[in-house]
C-alpha cells in the first residue's frame, strides 16, 4: 500500500483538476446532446436520444460546414508548420541576437488580444480611404469580404506560426553541437544539415505541434468569428466549432438549440479522438517513445 | 427641554429614513441603433413621474431605476439577456421585439403575463392603439407594453432617377405607383440594370438590402405572395412558388449586377456609408434609418434637409401587376421578468411611461412610430406624418415560438442564392429540409 502512497500524492492535485475541468465538461456535453434543451425549453428538458445526432446528419448544410473545417484545419496547419519551421530554421541560421530580436517581433500577434488583433486585420483590409491595403493597391474594396478564406488563414496562420516557431527553435538548440561539427567535417552543405541532421531529429517536435495545432484549430473559431463571422454569404466560412456556437449560444432572433450544438461539440471531440490516433500512427509515435538503445550519462 | 425636543426631532427624523426605502428596478433597453436611446431615458422619466406621485401619497419607498441601453447589436443583447434569464439575475424590466421574442420567451417561461395590470391602470386600455395588443398577446395573454413600432420602406435616390432621365413628376409618382401595384419588383429591376448600365450607380449598388439577417425577410418574402403562419393549425408555412419566386429574382438582380453577391457581408458602416453618399439607387430599410441617417451620417450634409431633397420612400412593392404592396411592423416592447420581485412597481413604471409626450419623444428622435391614440395629434414632424401612410400596409410577425428557426433557414437560402453557392432551385428544397428538421410538425410546407 504505502508503494503508492507518495506517487498517489503526486498525482491527486493533478487527477482532480482534469477530472473538474475535462472530464465533467465532456460528459456534461454528452448529457446535454442527449436533450432537446433550447431556450424555450430550458426549465424542462426533455430526453430525445440520438434525435440531435439524427438531427445533425439530416442538415443539408453538413457537408459544406464540413469541407470548410478540412479546409481550414488543413490550409491553415500547413501555413502554422511550415511557416513556423521556416521562422525557427531562419532564425537560428542568423546570428542569435538578430534572430532573437526577430522571434521577439513575431510574438506580437500571440500576445494582442483577439479582439484588437482582429481590428487591425479589418483596419487594414477595409475599403479606401480607411483601408491601407485598398491604397496601395489603388483598388478600393473590402478585401475580407473579397478573399474571406486567405484573411482567415493568414490571420490564424501569422498568430499560430509563433507556436511552432517557439517550440522548434528550442528543439534545435538542443541538438548536440558535435552533430553540426560532424557534419561540417563531412562536408555537408547547409541545405543537407538541415535536411540529414535537423529535421530528422525534429520529428517529435513536428508531431507535437502538428497534433497541438490540427486540436485546437478545430475547436477555435474566435477569428473567424471576429473576422466574418462565418461570412459573407452562405456559410462561405463557417467551420464546425462556429455553428456549435452559433446553435448552442448566439442567433440573431434569440431561440438557441444548446442540445444540437452539445452534439456538434460531442462529435468535434470524437473527431479529434480520431485525429490524434491518426498522427501517432502515421509519425510511428511507438519508436518515438522507445527507450534507447544506449544509456547516456 | 430643549435638549430632549432635539433628542425627539432627531428621533423622527431617524426613524422617517428608515421607514422610507429605496426599491431599485433594472430595466435593459437595445437600440441597437443610438436614436432610440429614449427607451431608456423615457423609462428614466416615468421613474421621475411615479417618485413625484409617490411623494404626494406619502408612499413609504421610492424608486430607483438602473437601466441600460445597448447599442452593440441584436445578437449580443438577446445572448446576454437570455444568460441573465437562465442565471435567475434578469433585469425587472426587459424591452425587446414583441414577436417572436413573446413567443419564445413566454413558452420559456422567463416573462410575466401582464393581463392584471392592463385592466388595473386605464392609460393602456385608454391609450394604446387596439391592434398593437395583438402583436404582444400570446395564447391568450398579454406579456408585454408596445413601445414602439415602425414600417420598412423601400427608399430610393431620387438624384439618382434624375440622373437617369426621370422627370420631377415621374418621380414623385414613383410612390403612388408602387401602392396601386403598378411598379413591381421586376420594374425595378429594370430600372436599376439601366442605372448600371449607363453608369449612374456602380455595379452592383442598384439595390440593397440589409446586410445581414433580421425581420425584413419575411417581408420581401411575402412582397413575393408568400403566407408565413396558418391561422387555423396554428403551425409555420413554407411556400416553395413564393420562396422560388423570391430566390429567382435575387439571383437575377445578382447576375444583372444590381445586387452585390456579398450583399450579406454585415458591414452596417458600409451600408449607411453608400446610401448617405448618394451611391445607391434602391434600397430597403427601417424607418428608423431616417433618424440614425439625420444624427448620425447626414450631420454634416444638412441633416434630414439632404434626405427630404434626396431620398423618397414607398412600401416595398408587389411582385405582379396589380398586386398589393406590403411592408413589416415589429412592434417592440417592455416585458417583465417572471422572476422579478417588484412586478407590481414596474408594472406601475410601464403605466407612466405610456404617456404621449414620452411616445411622442421617441417617434420623433427615433424615427419609430407612435404606439398611443393621442400621440399623433402633438407631433408636428413630416416624417413621422408622411411615413405613417406605410401602415396601410403593414404585416407583422407571428408570435410563434419557432418562428426564429424558419427565419435562420429561410435566411441561409437567401445567402446561397445570392453568393451564388446553390441556384434557386436547389436553395428552395434545402430550406424546406432545413425547416422540416428544425420544426418537424410545427411547419406546412406547400
Amino acid at each position: 500500500m504505502r508503494r503508492y502512497a507518495i506517487p498517489a500524492f503526486f498525482l491527486t492535485p493533478a487527477t482532480v483538476l482534469i477530472v473538474l475541468f475535462f472530464m465533467v465538461p465532456v460528459v456534461a456535453t454528452l448529457l446535454l446532446s442527449f436533450t432537446d434543451i433550447s431556450t424555450t425549453t430550458l426549465s424542462k428538458p426533455s430526453w430525445v436520444g440520438l434525435g440531435n445526432y439524427r438531427d445533425l446528419l439530416a442538415d443539408p448544410f453538413l457537408k459544406k460546414i464540413l469541407a470548410n473545417t478540412g479546409k481550414y484545419v488543413a490550409l491553415t496547419l500547413l501555413f502554422n508548420v511550415g511557416m513556423g519551421l521556416v521562422l525557427a530554421l531562419l532564425t537560428s541560421l542568423v546570428p542569435s541576437q538578430i534572430g532573437d530580436q526577430f522571434r521577439a517581433l513575431w510574438l506580437l500577434p500571440r500576445i494582442l488580444p483577439p479582439v484588437v488583433y482582429v481590428f487591425i486585420w479589418q483596419g487594414l483590409l477595409t475599403q479606401a480611404p480607411m483601408g491601407l491595403v485598398s491604397d496601395l493597391l489603388g483598388v478600393s474594396k473590402n478585401w475580407i469580404a473579397a478573399a474571406p478564406w486567405s484573411v482567415v488563414i493568414l490571420a490564424n496562420g501569422m498568430v499560430g506560426a509563433s507556436f511552432g516557431m517557439l517550440i522548434f527553435t528550442s528543439a534545435i538548440r538542443a541538438i548536440s553541437r558535435e552533430l553540426f561539427y560532424a557534419a561540417a567535417v563531412d562536408g555537408a552543405t547547409t541545405w543537407q544539415t538541415v535536411r540529414r541532421v535537423i529535421l530528422p531529429l525534429l520529428s517529435w517536435p513536428i508531431l507535437f505541434v502538428t497534433a497541438y495545432q490540427t486540436l485546437s484549430l478545430l475547436t477555435s473559431f474566435e477569428y473567424i468569428l471576429l473576422l466574418t463571422d462565418g461570412g459573407p454569404g452562405f456559410y462561405t466560412t463557417e467551420v464546425w466549432s462556429l455553428r456549435a456556437y452559433h446553435l448552442a449560444l448566439s442567433n440573431y432572433f434569440g431561440n438557441v438549440e444548446f442540445g444540437l450544438g452539445a452534439a456538434m461539440a460531442a462529435v468535434l471531440v470524437l473527431i479529434g479522438i480520431l485525429v490524434s490516433l491518426f498522427y501517432l500512427k502515421i509519425f510511428n509515435f511507438q519508436n518515438l517513445v522507445v527507450e534507447p538503445k544506449v544509456e547516456v550519462n | 427641554m430643549r435638549g430632549l425636543r432635539l433628542f425627539v426631532a432627531l428621533l423622527a427624523v431617524f426613524g422617517l429614513s428608515l421607514a422610507q426605502k429605496t426599491i431599485v428596478i433594472k430595466a435593459w433597453t437595445v437600440g441597437p441603433d443610438d436614436p432610440s436611446i429614449t427607451r431608456m431615458t423615457n423609462l428614466e422619466e416615468a421613474v421621475n413621474r411615479l417618485n413625484a406621485v409617490l411623494e404626494k401619497e406619502n408612499a413609504d419607498y421610492r424608486v430607483k431605476l438602473e437601466a441600460s441601453f445597448d447599442t452593440t447589436d441584436w445578437d449580443n443583447y438577446l445572448r446576454r439577456v437570455l444568460l441573465a434569464f437562465q442565471s435567475g439575475q434578469a433585469p425587472d424590466i426587459v424591452q425587446a421585439s414583441a414577436a417572436p421574442l413573446i413567443g419564445v420567451w413566454a413558452t420559456a417561461g422567463f416573462i410575466a403575463p401582464l393581463d392584471e395590470y392592463v385592466n388595473r391602470y386605464p392609460v393602456f386600455q385608454l391609450e394604446v392603439i387596439p391592434t398593437l395588443w395583438n402583436a404582444v398577446t400570446f395564447k391568450g395573454q398579454v406579456f408585454g407594453i408596445p413601445q414602439d413600432t415602425e414600417a420598412r420602406p423601400l427608399y430610393f435616390n431620387k438624384t439618382l432617377l434624375k440622373k437617369l432621365g426621370w422627370s420631377e413628376r415621374q418621380i414623385n409618382d414613383l410612390p403612388k405607383k408602387i401602392e396601386a401595384g403598378e411598379f413591381t419588383w421586376d420594374d425595378l429591376l429594370a430600372v436599376a440594370k439601366e442605372a448600371v448600365a449607363k453608369g449612374v450607380v456602380q455595379k452592383g449598388y442598384g439595390y440593397w438590402h440589409r446586410p445581414k439577417n433580421g425581420s425584413d425577410f419575411i417581408e420581401w418574402y411575402r412582397a413575393f405572395g408568400g403566407t408565413i403562419y396558418d391561422n387555423q393549425s396554428g403551425k409555420l408555412v413554407f411556400e416553395k412558388a413564393a420562396a422560388k419566386r423570391y430566390f429567382s429574382w435575387l439571383k437575377k438582380a445578382v447576375d444583372a449586377g444590381v445586387l452585390r453577391a456579398d450583399m450579406l457581408d454585415g458591414n452596417w458602416r458600409n451600408w449607411h456609408q453608400n446610401i448617405t453618399d448618394g451611391k445607391v439607387l434602391f434600397w430597403s430599410g427601417g424607418t428608423w434609418n431616417w433618424a440614425e441617417w439625420t444624427q448620425q451620417w447626414l450631420k454634416d450634409k444638412g441633416g434630414q434637409d439632404w434626405l427630404w431633397a434626396n431620398v423618397g420612400f414607398a412600401p416595398q412593392p408587389s411582385y405582379k401587376k396589380g398586386g398589393k404592396p406590403v411592408t413589416l411592423s415589429s412592434p417592440q416592447a417592455y416585458m417583465i421578468w417572471s422572476g422579478s420581485k417588484n412586478k407590481e412597481i414596474a408594472a406601475r413604471i410601464l403605466a407612466f411611461v405610456t404617456a404621449p409626450d414620452l411616445d411622442a419623444r421617441h417617434a420623433v428622435g427615433s424615427g419609430h412610430l407612435p404606439v398611443l391614440k393621442s400621440t399623433p395629434s402633438i407631433i408636428d414632424d413630416r416624417f413621422t406624418r408622411e411615413v405613417s401612410a406605410l401602415l396601410n400596409y403593414t404585416t407583422f410577425q407571428p408570435l410563434h415560438a419557432d418562428l426564429p428557426k424558419w427565419q435562420e433557414a429561410f435566411y441561409r437560402g437567401v445567402s446561397a442564392v445570392e453568393s451564388g453557392g446553390l441556384s434557386p432551385d436547389q436553395a428552395v428544397e434545402v430550406v424546406a429540409a432545413e425547416m422540416k428538421r428544425a420544426l418537424k410538425d410545427e411547419l406546412i410546407v406547400r
